[in-house]
């Protein structure tokens, strides 16, 4: 049914731990936006909990995390309660300030790809939106 | 109730199944389905049908901003108390040119993430008119089989065009701020004469009971102003006025006893199948190319047939043939 | 404004500027028009019609009087050059505590205290995940963390800015050991750095927030309570540096922190307070980015802008409450990833935008800001900077240095044209409080830095490593993070159980109670009771939840 293909993607934005500067969340948000894709946008300090419930219950394609300061920390918490909600095969990714030695870390936990600072705006969506048809691709959605 | 449907294992029966012993994946699953329309949403909507019907469904529209989302979270909180459960569809307009969308209204009911009873789906309104009933219409229906009590679509409403929310809602609530006299000024068209339940939010603003008083004036002018249309104030960042219209809800819903109910039913049946037949109709007339059609269109052009036997020949005549 | 060229008494201008733009011309005969980062217009070249001495008097003046435009002091950066004030802490009180004596024993006397994320949160260390704890700053939560804070130091010795955002137990934490100490609170100096919410409600920050009504209240008690108890200190610190962050336009920024000046000294007026006596108290804090003679005229606009306001919509006639105080720190938002070492070049020009704007109080941001919290190395490269930018450079030798340049002069009065102007659309929108409760400050920064990013995007605007000049990644520069050992805050966790194991826990119980009824009545000073519940050893994150529940809990304004 052509109209399944053309769904757009569903991406949960959203920040997790103590740090609200949302400037960069915010611009992402837009570019997923008017990449075509539907963003649900949260406020920061998420719970690891609460993502899993919303990225559940809004059935999305991926979620992506922003963090400025040491909040990447918590990422693989987020992974593994993922994992437990059987979510595991959700692509999550993370854009801001991670440092490499943090960045290898998150990888081998699952984190799918992190942005830098300066990443251009093409590189992010194009990103996403393969991470995104790959996850639904394995899902199956609409076919049962 | 975490664990989510083995893809292979999924037939329409299966999946309704499972959405109907309130399993949470399953349901989210299953709105992305019906959302996307097409066979697989016919097949589930069967399925699913014969557990429908049990909840109620609240429509809440309204300016942007005048906190329709901050209701609806307060609202939560107090049907919560009450021990029902609450679904919430939030619906936000995509862009016309992308077909993106920023799915916010979430934010405003952030404490109720995490609570069992509470299932909140933002939707992007994909296009305007007809698309939006239907979509809107199928997910509330899954919601419905799923055994949630109370499902409330809040949806912008910004006049007369976008009045969708009561082809799908048994219940109405438009809701209004202070200080938007333009915005009254156009709920006159449209908005006002849908509304079950009127609210004036922000209460908190001194320039609230001026609000009141207009659209108190409003609904005397009425042409139905028979039909009274309970008016209430709220201030729902501060929760202040929320059991109130709770009940006043309430009330509107029991007034419309099981006669009512299945009225107003058919009517959204209709509605819904007028804004769908046009839809489907527009995007065939769109696609369609060929020498019946165009003969047709020309003698309209040429004032030899005027636009409303021309319609009347269309939905009759065989012009669809590609030829 | 702007003089007709023929006005000018100088012999041959008029056929030279026509000379000259021939010759222009020709070299460039189709040129884009360039904007400053605020939306103003750059010419080629400014001459005397943009700017002549006629004007002086009116718009420069001499430091220290009239306009301000030149400085606040008489003697500005020669008499007493801006302080160091670079903004530390880390880990546990004891890793602040060592940091801190090092930092003194180089000479320092301002000093600055950043407590850890949780802090702002308004959160105990046994509330957060702890894999968190001390990553940003120092964990704070009782009078045993801020004395182990200030072990072996003379706190009424220092001048003490914290980041201490509403509801100001930091503060309170702070007086509570001063009487430990049994020093008076008269002899103590410093700043409540973030003491401004209305910034934090627009920018989003890092801060919890208490609902706005209780947060207006809140800080105005906090001005009240130190300017009676504690008047060394500078109570409100208004900053423009998180607006500017989250995308604000220089102009933008210095508007809207003007307008929050404004709207908390008419809420100190309106408690019935002295212009003559609060207002020397305002400081203000803003960020520096590196469009350089952009940032410039933004001081020295803002300070004439600050000057007119006190006095004109003051009355007031206190020559210290026109003084526009500003600490600034360079952008961390200009600094790449990309060739992290070119950051340190950027902060160099930000700093000296900052030094010729006048500031009283600069931060340099170490070049590593962007790969992780700043590593000890790269934080004495940022202070090296500032010392040869004062001593090698000796940019401090001449007051106001630019001042009289055309195009400065000309570039400052169309920034506080513009200014102005965002001022009145502000005052039309009923001040700043409402024009935040409404969204429209966040709905006019948030599309400022949507379009800055496009000019990023689309290589308008250069960013050196990231849109053009880019270089296979070197990671030479990555140096490797300190973070506080498992062991040691699970120490500091084992500390603050004891601490609440060893006080009078009835003490606490009466005091919150107190707090909680202070907060629920009409007028009793809210700030009072809280210092008083932390000197009978209530921790910030008891004090804050009180708080949170009597007043409500600050939701996000706005969303995109
Ligand atoms: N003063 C006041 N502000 C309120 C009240 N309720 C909501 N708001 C504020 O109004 C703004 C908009 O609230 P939302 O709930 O997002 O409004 P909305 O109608 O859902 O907005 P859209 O979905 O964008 O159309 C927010 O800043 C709320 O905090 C209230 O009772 N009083
Ligand atoms: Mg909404």
């Amino acid at each position: 049914m052509s109209t399944s293909a053309q769904r757009p993607y569903r991406v949960l934005v959203s920040k997790i731990g103590l740090d609200g500067h949302d400037r960069g969340s915010r611009i992402v948000a837009a570019y997923l936006r008017d990449a075509g894709m539907e963003v649900i946008y949260t406020a920061p300090w998420q719970e690891v909990q609460a993502l899993v419930r919303m990225a559940s219950d809004e059935d999305v394609d991926l979620i992506g995390i922003s963090s400025l300061a040491t909040d990447h920390l918590l990422l693989p918490k987020l992974l593994e309660a993922l994992r437990a909600a059987d979510l595991g095969d959700l692509p999550v990714v993370v854009g801001g300030i991670v440092p490499d030695e943090d960045e290898q870390a998150l990888i081998e936990a699952g984190v799918r790809r992190v942005f830098h600072p300066g990443s251009s705006r093409d590189e992010i969506v194009s990103t996403v939106a393969a991470l995104a048809a790959e996850a639904r691709i394995q899902r199956k959605t609409e076919s049962f | 109730m975490s664990v989510r449907p083995a893809v292979e294992s999924w037939g329409a029966s299966d999946l309704a199944a499972r959405v109907r012993a309130g399993n949470r994946a399953s349901i989210a699953r299953a709105i992305s389905t019906v959302e996307a329309g097409g066979k697989a949403s016919a097949e589930l909507l069967k399925a699913l049908h014969e557990a429908t019907g049990r909840a109620r469904l609240f429509g809440i529209t309204g300016a942007p901003g005048v906190g329709k989302s901050t209701l609806v979270g307060a609202l939560i909180a107090e049907l919560r108390n009450g021990y029902q459960s609450v679904a919430v569809i939030a619906v936000d307009p995509s862009s016309p040119v992308t077909g993106g969308a920023i799915l916010g209204d979430r934010v405003r009911m952030t404490q109720h993430v995490e609570d069992d009873g509470v299932f909140i789906r933002s939707l992007a309104s994909r296009g305007s008119g007809g698309g939006l009933s239907l979509a809107t219409s199928r997910v509330a229906e899954v919601l419905d089989a799923a055994g949630l009590e109370n499902v409330i679509i809040e949806t912008v409403g910004a006049g007369q065009s976008e009045i969708d929310v009561i082809d799908v809602a048994d219940i109405t609530t438009v809701v209004c701020a202070p200080g938007l006299g333009d915005d009254i000024q156009a709920m006159k068209a449209g908005l006002l004469e849908v509304a079950d339940v009127l609210v004036v939010n922000k209460a908190d603003d001194p320039m609230a009971t001026l609000t009141v008083n207009q659209l108190e004036s409003m609904l005397a002018l009425r042409s139905d102003a028979g039909r009274k249309v309970p008016l209430l104030k709220t201030a729902a960042r501060d929760a202040v006025g929320i059991p109130e219209l709770a009940d006043a809800l309430n009330q509107a819903f029991e007034k419309l006893d099981q006669q009512g109910r299945a009225e107003r039913r058919l009517q959204r049946m209709q509605r819904l199948l007028a804004t769908v037949a046009g839809g489907i109709v527009a995007r065939r007339l769109k696609a369609t190319r060929g020498r019946r059609l165009d003969q047709l269109l020309t003698r309209m052009a040429a004032g030899e047939l005027d636009v409303e036997t021309a319609a009347v020949a269309l939905l009759k005549s065989d012009v669809w043939r590609q030829d | 404004m702007r003089r007709q060229p023929s006005q000018l008494p100088l012999p041959g201008f008029d056929q030279a500027r026509a000379e000259w733009r021939r010759a222009y011309g020709e070299q460039l005969p189709e040129e884009r028009p360039i904007f400053n980062r605020s939306g103003i217009e750059i010419a080629p070249l400014y001459t005397p019609e943009h700017f002549s001495d006629e004007r002086y008097m009116d718009a420069l003046g001499f430091p220290g009087h009239g306009p301000m435009t030149r400085g606040i002091y008489p003697s500005m950066h020669r008499g007493r050059a801006w302080s160091q004030r670079q903004l530390i802490g880390l880990g546990v009180p004891e890793d602040y505590n060592r940091r801190l004596k090092r930092i003194l024993a180089s000479g320092g006397t301002a000093v600055s205290l950043i407590p850890c994320n949780s802090v702002y949160r308004g959160l105990d260390a046994d509330q957060v995940d702890p894999l968190l704890l001390g990553t940003c700053g120092a964990v704070v939560n009782t009078v045993d963390d801020m004395d182990a804070c200030f072990a072996d130091v003379a706190v009424d010795e220092l001048s003490t800015a914290m980041n201490d955002p509403l509801p100001f137990t930091l503060l309170a934490l702070l007086l509570a050991v001063s009487d430990r100490r049994g020093i008076p609170w008269t002899k103590l100096t410093g700043t409540s750095n973030q003491s401004d919410y209305i910034s934090h409600f627009v920018a989003n920050h890092m801060f919890f927030r208490i609902a706005l009504p209780g947060s207006r209240r809140i800080l105005i008690d906090h001005i009240e309570f130190t300017n009676r108890h504690v008047p060394g200190w500078n109570p409100v610190s208004v900053v423009g540096q998180h607006m500017q962050q989250a995308g604000a336009t220089p102009a933008e920024a210095m508007a809207f922190t003007l307008c929050t000046a404004v709207q908390y000294a008419e809420d100190c007026i309106a408690r019935g307070m002295d212009p003559d006596t609060f207002l020397p108290r305002f400081t203000f804090f803003f960020d520096i980015s590196i469009s350089f003679f952009e940032e410039i005229a933004k001081f020295r606009a803002g300070r004439r802008i600050w000057a007119r306001i006190v006095r004109q919509r003051f009355g007031a006639r206190n020559p210290r409450a026109a003084r526009f105080k500003f600490h600034a720190q360079t952008s961390g938002v200009d600094l790449t990833r990309q060739q992290p070492y070119n950051n340190i070049a950027r902060v160099t020009a930000q700093a000296m935008a900052g030094i010729f704007g006048g500031l009283q109080s600069l931060h340099t941001d170490a070049y590593d800001e962007v790969l992780s919290v700043p590593t000890e190395h790269a934080a004495r490269i940022a202070v090296c900077t500032q010392n040869i930018l004062r001593e090698e450079a000796q940019l401090g030798d001449v007051i106001d240095p630019l001042g009289g340049s055309y195009y400065l002069e000309h570039l400052t009065n169309e920034t506080e044209a513009l200014i102005e102007s965002l001022i009145a659309k502000v005052d039309d929108a009923g001040g700043m409080y409402r024009a935040v409760e409404t969204g429209l400050v966040q709905t006019m920064i948030g599309e400022s830095a949507m379009r800055f990013q496009a000019r990023v995007d689309n290589g308008e605007q250069t960013v050196v490593g990231v849109n053009k000049y880019r270089l296979e990644e070197d990671s030479d520069a990555r140096a490797s993070l300190k973070r506080p050992s498992p062991e040691k805050i699970e120490a500091q966790l084992e500390s603050l159980r004891q601490y609440k194991k060893g006080r009078d826990s009835a003490a606490v119980q009466r005091a919150l109670e107190t707090l909680t009824r202070v907060a629920d009545s009409e007028n009793e000073n809210v700030y009072a009771a809280l210092v008083e519940a932390t000197i009978a050893g209530a921790t910030h994150g008891e004090v804050v939840a009180v708080l949170r529940r009597e007043m409500g809990d600050g939701e996000p304004l706005i969303v995109p």
